[in-house]
């Protein structure tokens, strides 16, 4: 523990040795408890029905104690500093979710072997606690190693493994590659659809923000308006604008003709919009006001027209935080386009509620891992962008 | 949530006007009116004891997740910002980039095997959705908090429980209450998603109406939650404005 003052102690962090103990031992009987004494996988005669427990050595075989030691290998940095430490611990960690994935595929493939072709093998709480587990492990470990783009690399490298393995075949004998192996085609519309309802509405909601900002005497009347949009809940946005738009197709059926429906991708786009509208104009006009005052007289003085300043300083000054306020909205767009499926948009909610109709949990989660997947890809990639902005203009 | 961070009692009174006007429109005659103008035939609204019930049980789930998300976002704000748990800072920003990047209608759907239909999936989102935005503002205002200050604290013999208590906690207080808003209106919004798994709120007729193809039911119901949300938000507004009034 550093000895130094409050902010010196915030800056230079460490743990006291008691709760670094304390939180290794936590995480190593979490590990053991997920492996040997939770179902790790779950069989069961159908898809809709309960299904019979299966735990540690039935469903792993001998590569559960191999993934338990690699994984208190993976606990070394909790207990002790030092980059090479961290970097056995990354490797331990990789090597332990890789032999997990392809452990639990070939102990599905074990389980179902001599039952009907409708029986399934779904993953338990065990395999998504030591999932967890070793997930959060590696993630602390990445960090404790500091090296630039390690955790890009681990992470794009893990992923291209798991593609791997499943395209090898290890993993078909689990209930999700059955479900996905079953509805391919069906999940990359969805995946397209949920991209466009989610790129449509960020670029609806831009342009409106763009119009916004240039009404100079309203901007007080239109923080009051955006602030309250976010007030009024998804599910009702949508419900409201639905019932509206279909009482205005009735009173009004020459909009019908133009294309307009009461359900669909159109009211969909207009609330995720709305909802898009406040952090996309707030950072706009943040952006904009972000070069001081000398800066702007130094231009005019040397005699740059209004046009130059706007594209020679205020946007490039400006641009880290448009990019923040872009990452912002385009994850939230990303997890809003989930609920347009309810109004009959598609995307990956209606893989999702489909799912929830038919207490499918495989169908789910099959609709709900691109979401995430989508969600957390913006908002890495977007960070980095608003990073190397910062940098390349603020040097 | 809103634009402006001062409250006057001028806002105050707009944000619980929209909420009034909007449980006007949510009444069965008023959202009748409405559907006739628009030519729509009026197929079974509810009627306002039904929008009662809904919104008192609505609010119960809300305010129960929103209960648990003060006491687990304050409590675990104050503990990463303590001296010896320094380290957990960067996996607390990581876990809390990571949990927004999962929209409440995915962790109720996720939670729905596990807990089954009703209110628990809807609670766990709420709490998954709602605690890391106050465990952030609650990070970011007792690190506002100048170290000077916190050190003329103890310099005066003050101990670490009552620096907390006496400097950090208040100097912080307007940041915190700034996020129980946010996480005020997030959960109003995920009681209305939980309809989907089935817990009864006033997102459960927006939900069947949208089913049917009801609208007077449907357009009640948006009414309604967006009517609740608007006057939450209001009672917060003029609760926090009247303590700080009171305070130094």
């Amino acid at each position: 523990m550093t000895a130094g003052t409050g902010l010196s102690a915030r800056i230079q962090p460490g743990l006291a040795p008691g709760w670094r103990y304390l939180a290794a031992l936590t995480w190593g009987v979490g590990l053991w408890f997920a492996l040997t004494q939770l179902p790790l996988l779950s069989v069961a005669a159908n898809r809709l029905v309960l299904g019979r427990p299966v735990f540690g050595p039935e469903a792993l075989g001998g590569a559960g104690s191999v993934i338990l030691a690699a994984g208190f290998v993976g606990l070394a940095p909790l207990v002790r500093g030092g980059r090479r430490i961290a970097l056995v611990a990354v490797a331990a960690l990789v090597v332990a979710l890789l032999m997990l994935a392809d452990g639990l595929g070939a102990g599905a493939g074990r389980s179902l072997a001599g039952l009907a072709p409708a029986a399934r093998a779904g993953l338990g709480a065990g395999s998504w606690l030591t999932l967890a587990l070793l997930a959060g492990g590696l993630g602390f470990a990445i960090r404790r190693a500091r090296l630039p783009r390690l955790g890009l690399a681990v992470g794009a490298g893990l992923g291209l493994a798991v593609i791997a393995l499943g395209r090898a075949g290890r993993l078909d004998a689990l209930s999700l590659a059955v479900e996905y192996a079953a509805r391919r085609e069906t999940v990359a519309a969805a995946i397209r659809e949920h991209l466009v309802l989610a790129g449509a509405a960020l670029v609806v909601a831009l342009i409106g923000a763009v119009l916004l900002s240039l009404w100079r005497r309203g901007q007080g009347l239109i923080a009051g308006l955006l602030g309250g949009i976010q007030v009024v809940p998804a599910v009702a946005l949508l419900g409201g604008l639905v019932a509206l738009t279909a009482g205005l197709l009735r009173a009004l059926p020459v909009l019908r003709d133009l294309g307009l429906s009461a359900l669909g991708a159109v009211p969909a786009i207009v609330a995720i919009a709305a909802y898009l509208l406040l952090p996309l104009w707030r950072g706009l006009a943040l952006a904009l006001r972000s070069p001081d005052a000398a800066t702007l007289e130094a231009a005019e003085a040397l005699g740059h027209s209004p046009a130059q300043i706007l594209a020679g300083i205020r946007l490039p000054l400006g641009a880290p935080i448009m990019v923040g306020a872009l990452r912002v909205a385009a994850v939230q767009s990303l997890g809003l386009a989930t609920l347009g499926a309810l109004v009959g948009a598609g995307g990956l909610g209606r893989i999702v509620f489909d799912g929830m109709a038919q207490f499918a949990p495989d169908l789910i989660l099959l609709g709900a891992i691109p979401v995430v997947a989508l969600s957390l890809g913006a908002e890495i990639g977007l960070s980095r962008l608003e990073r190397a902005a910062r940098r390349r203009w603020h040097a | 949530m809103t634009a402006s961070t001062e409250t006057t009692p001028h806002s105050v009174l707009a944000v619980a006007l929209t909420g009034v006007v909007l449980a006007g429109i949510s009444h069965p005659a008023v959202a009748t009116g409405i559907a006739a103008l628009l030519g729509e035939p009026a197929r079974r609204p509810l009627d306002v004891m039904r929008l009662l019930d809904l919104a008192l049980r609505h609010l119960i789930l809300a305010g129960t997740g929103l209960a648990l998300v003060a006491i687990l976002g304050i409590g675990l704000g104050i503990l990463v910002t303590r001296r010896s748990a320094a380290a957990w800072r960067p996996v607390v920003d990581a876990l809390a980039a990571g949990a927004q990047a999962v929209p409440p209608v995915v962790v109720v759907a996720l939670a729905l095997p596990v807990l089954g239909f009703g209110g628990p999936p809807t609670l766990l989102a709420l709490v998954a959705y709602g605690i890391m935005p106050v465990l952030r503002g609650t990070v970011g205002g007792l690190e506002g908090v100048a170290a000077d200050i916190r050190e003329a604290g103890t310099a005066i013999g003050l101990t670490r429980f009552q620096v907390l208590h006496r400097i950090e906690l208040p100097l912080a207080a307007p940041a915190i209450v700034e996020t129980l808003r946010t996480a005020l209106v997030l959960a109003i919004a995920t009681a209305a998603v939980g309809a989907l798994a089935g817990a009864a709120t006033l997102g459960t007729p927006i939900v069947a109406g949208l089913q049917n193809q009801n609208t007077v039911p449907m357009l009640q119901g948006a009414a309604a939650t967006a009517a609740l949300a608007f006057l939450a938000d209001a009672a917060l507004l003029a609760v926090t404005a009247r303590w700080r009034a009171t305070r130094p």
